[in-house]
């Protein structure tokens, strides 16, 4: 089987996955939940309409009032403009002022603006700490690599194919979000970055193959790259079946407030093992070939001048 | 190390794991004399999330502070704040710094939170005034808490009504308050006190108290009373302090969540172990016994952990989704090994051969991969202080990762090598490996 060949065919497909994705994500963004942007979250059993939210919060200064319902619950979400120390005996009123709707509490949670600036900060720093700690690290046991890679190369293409996966995940919930008013919350990132990890862990053992190959094998770099993938791909499949399979079980069967987490996880570790097959590697003799290319557009060149 | 040997030691390792996780520990740990201190599934320390309660972060206002004493401010206010939440000492209630200047508070099981922001977030500055009787002019004193040694809740047959006895510090304190009502006794004017610069006390007559015995009287009931004493017992925080986040869980969600993650993680065990038998076989039963060698030694380490103080695993609901994730990811080590072998036997490698190149080849992939997880969980676990949720997920998939490597490294090596030198351990149909009948011969 020729894999390496069809890698135009590959590329496509990750194509037509993240695009979609990434254009929801430039013209509406992503969702943000109330880590990050601050707020209050009232998740309860059982069913209210926003009319009937927004008549209990009469007088109670309310902003930005939300109603989703998800399952069986529903998450109202607002902005208390009161004071900070009222917003218990505020969230307090509201609960009895809904007691006649048959609902139960939850979960109630109030983030405020010093508290989620620091949340997003903290995001951002551990997605830039992760990216660049794993190139570090990739280049660094690679460093033996034989020619005619360099282990900078299995770095930046491993990488390559975790940004393909984070932004998969980050499309789908830009459009759950626009569309189905999913937010994203401090968990997501954790996600994310889990996704990032299982990316990465994966693309390492086709990797790790290659260089393998590299110092016994004859051959073109293609098809050794080719060769390596072929023989680590069941491996892949049924590591990542494995791993499908108890989060598959998660969402099925877990509980409803980590349904969203696990979801990142599924749809992003199913992305990883794809991108470690049909991205990183064949990203690697796309670089290669095209490095060669310009060296021997190099050689030409002095002939011209 | 033998094989024999390592044989007897993983065996070993396996029933004491088995009877630590069991969930009927309680009785173990009985029979050892070991105190059981918290709620447990399984014995495993719970989070918020699981058991309900609230966590509050409060932030404190240095503005006033020099620097210089920041620090003195922030340990006074955990140890003033300490004191409020937890005045037993006893419960599972952590309060802890957060940053340089928040306090993060758990209150597992705490379902009045109205009461308890006001409780542990309140000032409670006591404060004396001299009032003239005349005018009803307000003069400090320049006495104040720090001057009161302790304060109880009492009730009065003479006045019958509940009061808040006063024992100032002897010394300096009982000498300053002496002099203030003696000069007050004389000249007539009220004293007032103030808590929160609300009157708890007065304005009113005192007569002159030199022993450092007062009593608070007015009109409250015993409920206020104690709470007064209390509030005056604790102490008055340092600095004014803030509530910026809350997070409550009632008690319904956590039990579901736990029962459902429990169904969830039983079945996703299953799974994976039906998968590990259906394709690779006999491996795959080795890799299976391994797992649950895994899942035991994971669980007795959660347990375990209980008796480390500062380092206690509290699983929660991501918590668990981690323990969970990092099931599927313990066998792919096992895989990764038993696809290497398939490898080597349908080269016609023997199988001694067959198993020893399969570990050491596997080796690599299986660090590098992993060490990438790991990486990410150590991130994970420095930037998430003030996230809770996060921390325990980065622990346990953290944990898991690096027992895992443990078990299919060593448990299952060791299993597989025994197995290969008994004859029936060695047909290559049981391996799922079809060899081709001239590498047979």
């Amino acid at each position: 089987m020729n894999l390496i060949g069809k890698r135009k065919i590959w590329y496509m497909i990750s194509l037509v996955m993240i695009v979609p994705g990434v254009i929801s994500l430039i013209l509406y963004g992503l969702r943000l939940g109330i880590d990050f942007r601050s707020g209050q979250l009232l998740t309860v059993q059982g069913n209210v309409t926003i009319d009937q939210v927004q008549k209990a919060g009469v007088g109670l200064g309310l902003q930005d009032v939300q109603v989703v319902p998800s399952g069986g619950e529903t998450e109202i979400r607002y902005r208390d403009t009161s004071p900070q120390n009222q917003h218990e005996a505020n969230h307090q009123k509201l609960k009895a002022a809904l007691a006649d709707q048959h609902i139960e509490e939850l979960s109630f949670d109030s983030v405020g603006p010093t508290v989620s600036s620091s949340i997003a900060r903290n995001a951002i720093a551990s997605l830039f700490l992760v990216s660049l700690a794993i190139v570090l690290y990739i280049a660094f046991a690679f460093r033996n690599a034989p020619p005619p890679v360099s282990p900078w190369s299995f770095g930046f293409m491993a990488i390559a194919a975790l940004l393909h996966d984070a932004f998969f995940v980050l499309g789908v919930f830009s459009l759950l979000g626009h569309f189905l008013g999913v937010e994203i919350d401090s968990l997501f990132v954790t996600a994310i970055l889990t996704v990032i990890g299982f990316s990465v862990h994966d693309t390492i053992v086709v990797f790790d193959r290659i260089r393998e190959n590299l110092r016994r094998d004859k051959g073109s770099f293609e098809q050794i790259v080719n060769n390596s993938i072929l023989e680590t791909i069941a491996r892949s499949i049924n590591t990542s079946l494995t791993v499908l399979l108890t989060l598959l079980a998660l969402l099925l069967f877990g509980g409803q407030s980590i349904r969203l987490f696990v979801l990142a996880l599924l749809i992003g570790i199913a992305s990883g093992t794809y991108s470690s097959i049909f991205n990183a590697s064949p990203l690697l003799v796309t670089w290669h070939n095209y490095k060669l290319k310009r060296i021997e557009k190099a050689r030409l060149a002095p002939k011209k001048a | 190390m033998s094989l024999r040997l390592k044989f007897i030691l993983i065996l070993v390792l396996a029933v004491v794991v088995a009877v630590l996780a069991y969930p009927r520990e309680d009785a173990i740990f009985q029979v050892l004399h070991l105190e059981k201190k918290n709620s447990h599934v399984f014995g495993v320390r719970q989070g918020l999330d699981l058991q309900g309660g609230a966590q509050l972060v409060f932030q404190a206002d240095f503005g006033k502070t020099p620097a210089s004493q920041r620090q003195t401010a922030m340990d006074s206010l955990l140890a003033v704040m300490t004191k409020r939440a937890n005045p037993n000492g006893t419960s599972e209630i952590e309060v802890r710094e957060l940053g340089s200047d928040k306090v993060s508070i758990s209150l597992p099981g705490e379902r009045d939170v109205k009461d308890a922001i006001d409780r542990i977030g309140k000032t409670a500055n006591l404060t004396f005034v001299e009032v003239d009787q005349s005018t009803g002019a307000q003069t400090p004193t320049g006495i104040d808490g720090k001057d009161v040694d302790s304060a109880y809740a009492d009730y009065d047959p003479t006045r019958a009504q509940p009061v808040v006895h006063l024992q100032l510090k002897s010394g300096e304190s009982t000498k300053k308050f002496g002099d203030l009502t003696t000069k007050l006794s004389q000249s007539g004017n009220l004293l007032l006190a103030l808590l929160d610069g609300q009157p708890t006390f007065g304005p009113a007559r005192t007569e002159a108290i030199t022993d450092g015995n007062a009593i608070l009287s007015g009109n409250m009931d015993v409920n206020t009373a104690k709470k007064i004493a209390d509030e005056i017992t604790a102490g008055a925080l340092p600095v004014p302090v803030t509530l910026v986040e809350q997070r409550t869980v009632g008690p319904t969600l956590g039990q579901e969540s736990v029962q459902r993650s429990l169904v969830a993680g039983i079945i996703g065990l299953s799974v994976v172990a039906l998968f590990m038998l259906f394709y690779y076989r006999l491996s795959g039963l080795l890799a299976v016994l391994a797992l649950i060698i895994y899942t035991a030694l994971t669980l007795t380490l959660y347990k375990l952990s209980v008796f480390v103080p500062g380092y206690t695993i509290v699983l929660t609901l991501a918590g668990i989704a981690g323990f969970i994730l990092s099931i599927g990811m313990a066998v792919d080590a096992n895989i990764l090994i038993f696809e290497r072998m398939k490898e080597e036997l349908r080269a016609g490698k023997s199988f001694v051969a067959a198993v020893e190149t399969a570990f050491d080849r596997a080796w690599t992939s299986i660090r590098d991969s992993n060490v990438s997880t790991l990486i990410t969980c150590i991130i994970l676990y420095v930037t998430s202080s003030a996230t809770p949720i996060i921390r325990g997920f980065a622990v346990t998939l953290g944990i898991g990762v690096l027992i895992s490597m443990f078990t299919a490294v060593v448990i299952t090596r060791t299993f597989l090598r025994i197995t290969i030198r008994q004859s029936w351990g060695r047909n290559p149909k049981w391996y799922g490996v079809k060899v081709p009948e001239e590498a047979n011969s």
